[in-house]
């Protein structure tokens, strides 16, 4: 196991090399995602104590950059990679806007992808057409006035971007955002609205510019191809194929990932649009905040991330004392439900809950064809067995072959450890080199 | 900012009900739009889960489950009515299906009889808007057809009601307001206040549909209803197949612009997941590769 | 003095009692019509006594006799006493034999007597504890009352104290016997069970047959009559008139498996609790084995008043695994099964509370014809590289291939294609349904969801008609019961094998020739509920295990008295926590004959034995290991390459 270095060593190299793919979170880590907190109003708060990290020298040091660092265009990456071409569209005469999600103030893969299909959508046109990303919220990185190839949104191919950031669109806020989506179409008239067709975010504004609009929107789309857009209807049984020249063309897109592949080649303006003014929207929908969500509270079908107890723990506390400190949902065969140490309905199976968790951890569980039922639509299994030969090992993964109390206390130890290397200055001391973390 | 100066004539409306409603005691109008779904794997006409499960909320609702605004001893002054209401060609088949719906517990549905390809909003719209309903409850989207998800949204555009997605729970906290619970991913949840009237889609993480009796659901009525129905001009355009494969996605190899690029190529894993079994490893070691694949798949969240 | 008040004692009790079995009779009435044969059925109910109840209770050879004695012995007596006492008939010879009689009924009793000094669990307590006692008393005080009459003792013999005593004691003798016969005492079950006998709902019981499937249910809803059985008086009038015949003797009780593991479930305390329902009143004076888990004295409930609302609870009714032991073990005949799924009926088709994935299932099974709710269109994958032919094309076959659900499951697969081998190899002309096969119907019957079972069984056989075959064969004995005994009522019938018959006639018949299986170690066999006692097919399993060579160590609980495994009548679905798992009970019976291989023959059996927490001997259908031991027929066995 080469890639398993003692842990300091590993971590400075990681953030020592922008290629790794570990490296933004390590980053992330690095700075404190304590530092940024949102209020009970949705607002975000700074803890200017908590931000930054202590440097080499023993200086404070601060990346603004949201250690996204894909903005900056550091001497290094100067050195090692050639300059993207920079395109500019001056003078748009029609605009394709993307509304993305940008949760947390960053584009996701997903809002790239949109934004990948805009650009085809917008240079497929025979006139001058801008693609303008709409952001609800504020930004990680902040955009200046002037243009910004390097931001990622100038790399994700926005030629514009419209930044509403006041107070009144933060949080669930549909009604004052659609208000501003209208003041938009207003103004730019656009040829194209698309949107990441995501739960609660993409989907319920598109839906409601929609209707607000009176238009057909093409939901559920995932793939334009030869001027045609095809939708998954209901049940994903059905496609739905609509003409885009079509008089009754849909303008408004909700487009699912993947429908395009991500912008690569160029870099793009990101230039801040002024904007135009938004009439005040009649809130009738009062966002009360999140609701704090115990991990051990969440539903078992609906959980992302459960740990999951059979017949070989033999540590009952220690198992839950790992659930915790990993922040995983506690799940259970039937065996454990059976023996009576963890509750009937913690029970994952034929006869228990079905779970959809992207990451199950079955810890001595045999993987009896009752409880791989349960199991069917996770994404990654992880098995925790002395029984190398058992049938989990076989769905699972990833395997370790062990014992269950000496994994889950090494796990246990070094998830703590991942919250220490966070909160501890002193993880950055031998961080000579990354010099893309200086302020 | 002060909205409230602002009133549409909708919210006057809305205000109007909601004194009658909560503090009056008059009891709650709840409809519910319910479709004929599909199952995913027979294709097999069927209850559609979310339109249960809004009208289980529907029934919790007027059961008056932790509503503060009908007190405990007045039996009966509290009991809401629901409105079950479906609009589609209802064929005999589909007319079973509905029948699923009666069979929670709800004595009759209007059934808005319209041609097959017909547009089924301008009918819904008018009879809810004639059934003086308070809360209008949907599913998020149909299993059937075109699954757009918009029937709630237009409907709500049309009455000029506030729209609410994604509800998981409904409470109605008394003088017509009610506290909804809308279902974020990852099971998180938020809260969200609302006055009556309003329209809600009903998240798939709601709470399970109660099981539909049959003997309830032959004995319930369907009232049928045959209104004059507008043709879907544009679904009639649009060409429908059965659903295609997605193509995976190719991961197209970004064009090597480095020597680092071009390492990363060469060395990249191939897609394929071998379940990697450790046995010899060191327990930490063990963990560690755990706790990277946590990591990579972001299940651990930053404290 | 006691000559002249004997024949008024006997008038009034005898007044009483018809009046006591008059009021029963309009309880029994209450209940719904059903057709019954009444003459034939009061001229059959000796013989029904005496061959098939005794058949049943010379299980018991000591207490099949204390039955014979007391029981003959009272009903003698009792004649005679009418006619001696009563009519005063002054027959010395009559009196004499009143004497026999008595003395048999006193030696009977004093059996019973010796069995309640120290009576095992499953025996009720309570008023049954006196009953040897009023038997004594009643035997013996007539003795000595019919002494002078008989010419032992002189005339007049019976005055001053002796007579007060003698009086007490025909007063308590008569009191329990005719009194508590009409009037609800423990033998009320002489005059119920024998009208039970005459009128049972299920008379092709009786001389050896059979009567295991479900009756139908009437769909109708229109005529404002509830579906299944709420009250007790939905229930058919002899339905409960087969309540009231119970003894209480716990045999049920000690068979049953959800019993046994701690579930809440009793059969003889649920059939008490439909006498409480049907007469009125609480459960308070109840005296045997609870519901695991649930104090007796808070059930009461009424003819008219919903019994899973305050008598029986739901999880009472779907513990229940349909295994048939009680009903295969009770010397009175009675029909648990029918009682419990009636009320199941209810539960599921008018209140819509079927527990645990119950509604899922049926849901499934109503949106795509099986339980999981797999694609239709996938139910013929497993046979993909099978090769056999489809009914749809062949139209024609001697065998029709019965596949179930185990299609759609790995480990059943395992069977279904042993099972091919096996036909293939012996040339049989078979040809399955392929993807026109359905659920047989079984699982939603069994949850109380007969409109789903009805609509399920309607188009199977509507697809069967298709074709043209004689035999159906199957490896699922659930599907086996349904088709060969519940499908009649809807029109099909058929000649339904199950494959271990198949086979066994295929080896008798030369037509496969095997291997002895010498590796296998200990072997068993487990009876399924649903091949046992339901169809009565023991032999054949044991005949092809024996031609593999394989001397079987029976377990204790075997053939009709086979434990269940748990997974029927869907308990699997509804899984009413118990405090052990069947499955495991059933595990340790087959430990105990060291078994390290246990045979079965069902998919269901496979399932919840092969549940149960390893290490465990192996579990394999007999398909299974007649596949492997399949031999060549045209060359010698030892020719056999073996890779
Ligand atoms: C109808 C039916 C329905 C069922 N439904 C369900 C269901 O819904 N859910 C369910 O889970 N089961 C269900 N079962 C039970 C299922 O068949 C298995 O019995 C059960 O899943 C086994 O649980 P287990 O894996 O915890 O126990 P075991 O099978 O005993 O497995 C324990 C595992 O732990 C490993 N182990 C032992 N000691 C250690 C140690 N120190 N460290 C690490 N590993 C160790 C062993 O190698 C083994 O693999 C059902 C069974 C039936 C028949
Ligand atoms: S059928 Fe079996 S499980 Fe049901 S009551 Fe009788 S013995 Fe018990
Ligand atoms: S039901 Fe039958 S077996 Fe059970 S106690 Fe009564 S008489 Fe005995």
């Amino acid at each position: 196991m080469s890639d398993v270095i003692r842990k300091d060593p590993r971590k400075n190299w990681i953030l020592r090399n922008r290629l790794h793919p570990l490296h933004e979170q390590v980053v992330a880590e690095m700075n404190g995602p304590a530092a940024v907190v949102r209020g009970p109003s949705g607002l975000i708060r700074k803890n200017p104590h908590a931000v930054g990290f202590i440097g080499p020298n023993g200086i404070k040091r601060i990346d603004r950059l949201g250690g996204s660092g894909s903005a900056a265009a550091s001497a290094k990456r100067e050195q090692q990679e050639e300059q993207l071409p920079i395109i500019a569209i001056e003078q748009p005469q029609s605009y394709v806007v993307v509304v993305v999600d940008a949760a947390n103030g960053e584009l996701s893969a997903h809002d790239r992808d949109v934004l990948g299909q805009a650009r085809l959508l917008a240079d497929g046109r025979a006139e001058n057409t801008a693609v303008v990303a709409l952001v609800f919220g504020a930004l990680k990185a902040a955009l200046g006035e002037a243009a910004n190839p390097d931001h990622a949104f100038g790399l994700a191919g926005a030629d514009r971007v419209m930044l509403f950031d006041d107070e009144c669109y933060a949080g669930f806020a549909p009604e004052q955002q659609l208000e501003a989506m209208l003041a938009v179409d207003r103004q730019l008239s656009p040829v194209n609205w698309l949107f990441p067709d995501t739960h609660l975010s993409g989907n319920d504004r598109a839906l409601r510019l929609a209707a607000r609009l009176g238009e057909r929107p093409a939901m559920h789309a995932w793939q334009i191809k030869d001027g045609k857009v095809t939708s998954r209807g209901g049940s994903e049984m059905t496609d739905i194929t609509r003409d885009l020249a079509a008089a009754t063309a849909p303008r408004i897109l909700a487009l699912a990932s993947e429908c395009a592949l991500p912008v690569d080649e160029a870099r793009y303006e990101a230039r801040l649009l002024p904007l135009p003014s938004v009439p005040n929207a009649m809130v009738r929908i009062k966002d009360a905040g999140a609701v704090a969500v115990d991990p051990n509270q969440i539903a078992m079908g609906e959980a992302e991330f459960i740990l999951s107890a059979g017949n070989g723990i033999h540590d009952w506390d220690q198992f839950h004392a790992t659930a915790a400190a990993l922040g995983a949902t506690e799940g259970a065969s039937r065996v454990a439900v059976d023996n009576g140490f963890m509750p009937r309905f913690r029970q994952v199976g034929a006869t228990g809950t079905w779970v959809t968790a992207r990451v199950y951890i079955a810890v001595g569980i045999s993987g009896a064809v009752q409880h791989l039922q349960g199991i069917g639509s996770c994404e990654k299994v992880i098995a925790i067995n002395t029984d190398a030969g058992c049938d989990m090992v076989k769905r699972a993964d990833l395997s370790v072959i062990g014992d269950s109390q000496e994994i889950l206390a090494a796990l246990k130890a070094r998830a703590e450890q991942g919250a220490v290397a966070v909160s501890e200055p002193q993880q950055g001391k031998a961080d000579g080199e990354s010099n893309h973390n200086v302020a | 900012m002060s909205r409230d100066s602002i009133k549409s004539p909708a919210a006057t409306l809305a205000s109007n009900l909601n004194s009658s409603t909560g503090q009056t005691g008059k009891p709650l109008t709840i409809t519910t739009l319910v479709s004929v779904g599909q199952h995913p794997k027979s294709g097999r006409a069927r209850v559609a889960d979310q339109d249960a499960k809004a009208l289980e909320l529907a029934l919790s609702l007027s059961a008056g489950k932790g509503t503060a605004a009908v007190g405990k001893g007045e039996a009966g002054a509290g009991k809401s009515q629901i409105n079950l209401i479906h609009a589609g060609t209802a064929t005999a088949e589909q007319q079973l299906v509905l029948r699923g719906y009666l069979g929670m517990g709800v004595g009759q549905m209007r059934v808005l009889k319209q041609s097959d390809g017909a547009d089924v909003i301008p009918v819904l719209v008018d009879a809810v808007r004639k059934s003086g309903s308070d809360v209008v409850l949907t599913g998020s989207r149909a299993e059937a057809g075109e699954g757009s998800g918009m029937t709630p949204y237009l409907v709500a555009q049309s009455l000029g009601w506030p729209m609410v997605p994604a509800a998981v729970e409904i409470t109605a906290v008394g003088s017509g307001e009610f506290e909804i619970l809308q279902a974020l991913p990852r099971g998180q949840r938020r809260l969200l206040k609302v006055r009556a009237p309003f329209v809600a889609s009903i998240d798939a993480a709601a709470a399970e549909a109660r099981q539909t009796a049959w003997a309830a659901g032959q004995r319930g009525a369907l009232e049928h209803m045959t209104l004059s129905s507008n043709d879907d001009a544009v679904l009639a355009e649009a060409a429908v197949e059965p659903a295609r494969k997605r193509p995976k996605r190719i991961a197209r190899a970004k064009k090597a612009k480095t020597a680092a690029d071009r390492f990363k190529a060469a060395t990249a894993k191939s897609a394929s997941k071998g379940g990697a079994v450790l046995v010899k490893e060191s327990a930490e070691e063990k963990a560690e590769a755990i706790y990277q694949m946590l990591l990579s798949q972001g299940v651990l969240k930053a404290r | 003095m006691l000559e002249s008040v004997i024949p008024w004692l006997l008038a009034g009790f005898i007044a009483v009692l018809v009046a006591g079995m008059l009021r029963r009779i309009s309880l029994w009435r209450a209940g719904q019509p059903q057709q019954v044969n009444l003459v034939a059925g009061l001229m059959a109910m000796p013989r029904r006594y005496l061959v098939d109840l005794h058949h049943v209770v010379d299980r018991d050879k000591v207490m099949s006799n204390t039955h014979v004695a007391t029981a003959g012995g009272f009903v003698a007596s009792m004649l005679l006493i009418i006619l001696v006492h009563g009519f005063g008939l002054d027959s010395v010879w009559l009196a004499r034999a009143l004497l026999l009689t008595t003395v048999v009924m006193f030696i009977g009793a004093l059996f019973v007597f010796r069995r309640r000094l120290n009576p095992p669990s499953r025996l009720s307590k309570g008023p049954w504890m006196r009953l040897p006692k009023s038997l004594l008393t009643f035997a013996a005080t007539f003795f000595v009352v019919s002494l002078p009459a008989a010419g032992v003792l002189p005339d007049g013999f019976g005055s001053g104290v002796l007579a007060f005593i003698l009086l007490a004691g025909i007063v308590a003798g008569l009191g329990e016997m005719l009194f508590g016969m009409g009037w609800a005492g423990p033998m009320k079950h002489a005059f119920a069970g024998a009208l039970h006998l005459a009128f049972h709902r299920r008379p092709e019981r009786f001389g050896g047959g059979r009567s295991t499937g479900l009756k139908l249910l009437d769909l109708d809803t229109s005529n404002g009559k509830t579906l299944g059985v709420a009250k007790p008086t939905d229930f058919k009038w002899n339905q409960l008139l087969g309540f009231d015949a119970c003894v209480q003797c716990g045999r049920c009780e000690a068979m049953c498996p959800a019993f046994a593991a701690g579930q809440p479930l009793n059969p003889k305390k649920l059939i008490q609790d439909m006498v409480v329902g049907l007469a009125g009143g609480t459960d308070a004076k109840y005296a045997g084995s609870p519901y695991p888990g649930k104090d007796v004295g808070n059930a009461k409930g009424s003819p008219i008043e919903v019994i899973t609302e305050g008598l029986v609870s739901q999880e009472t009714l779907w513990s229940c695994t349909t295994c048939r032991a009680c009903v295969e073990e009770c010397p009175m005949m009675i029909e648990h099964v029918d009682a419990i799924v009636d009320m199941r009926r209810f539960l599921t088709l008018e209140q819509g509370s079927t527990p645990g994935k119950g509604s899922e299932t049926l849901q499934n099974l109503i949106a795509t014809d099986n339980p999981n709710g797999n694609d239709p269109q996938s139910r013929s994958w497993w046979a993909a590289d099978q090769n056999i032919p489809l009914m749809s094309e062949k139209k024609e076959a001697d065998v029709l291939f019965w596949v179930s659900d185990g299609a759609f499951d790995m480990r059943s697969q395992r069977i279904l294609r042993s099972f091919v081998k096996i036909l293939k190899a012996a040339n049989v002309d078979f040809a399955y349904l392929g993807d026109e096969e359905r659920d047989s119907g079984d699982v939603a019957r069994r949850l109380g969801d007969d409109a789903t079972f009805q609509s399920l069984a309607k188009r199977n056989i509507a697809t069967l008609k298709q074709y043209k075959f004689k035999r159906i064969v199957t490896t699922d004995p659930h599907a086996f019961h349904c088709l060969k005994n519940e499908y009649p009522d809807l029109g099909g019938n058929y000649e339904v094998l199950h494959h271990t018959r198949l086979i066994n006639e295929l080896v008798a018949g030369g037509k496969i020739k095997l291997d002895a299986l010498t590796t296998a170690g200990t072997v068993t066999y487990h009876d399924p509920c649903y091949l046992g006692r339901y169809n009565g097919e023991y032999d054949a399993p044991r005949d092809v295990l024996k031609a593999m060579g394989i001397e079987l160590a029976e377990m204790e609980r075997s053939g009709f008295r086979s434990r269940c495994c748990g997974g029927g009548g869907a308990a699997p679905i509804t899984d009413i926590p118990g405090e052990r798992r069947i499955a495991d009970m059933r595990m340790d019976d087959i430990r105990e004959t060291g078994a390290d291989l246990v045979a079965v023959g069902c998919q269901q059996c496979t399932a919840m034995l092969e549940g149960v927490v390893e290490p465990r001997p192996q579990v394999q259908d007999i398909a299974e290991m007649v596949a492997a031991q399949l031999v060549e027929i045209e060359q010698p066995a030892s020719k056999r390459e073996v890779a």
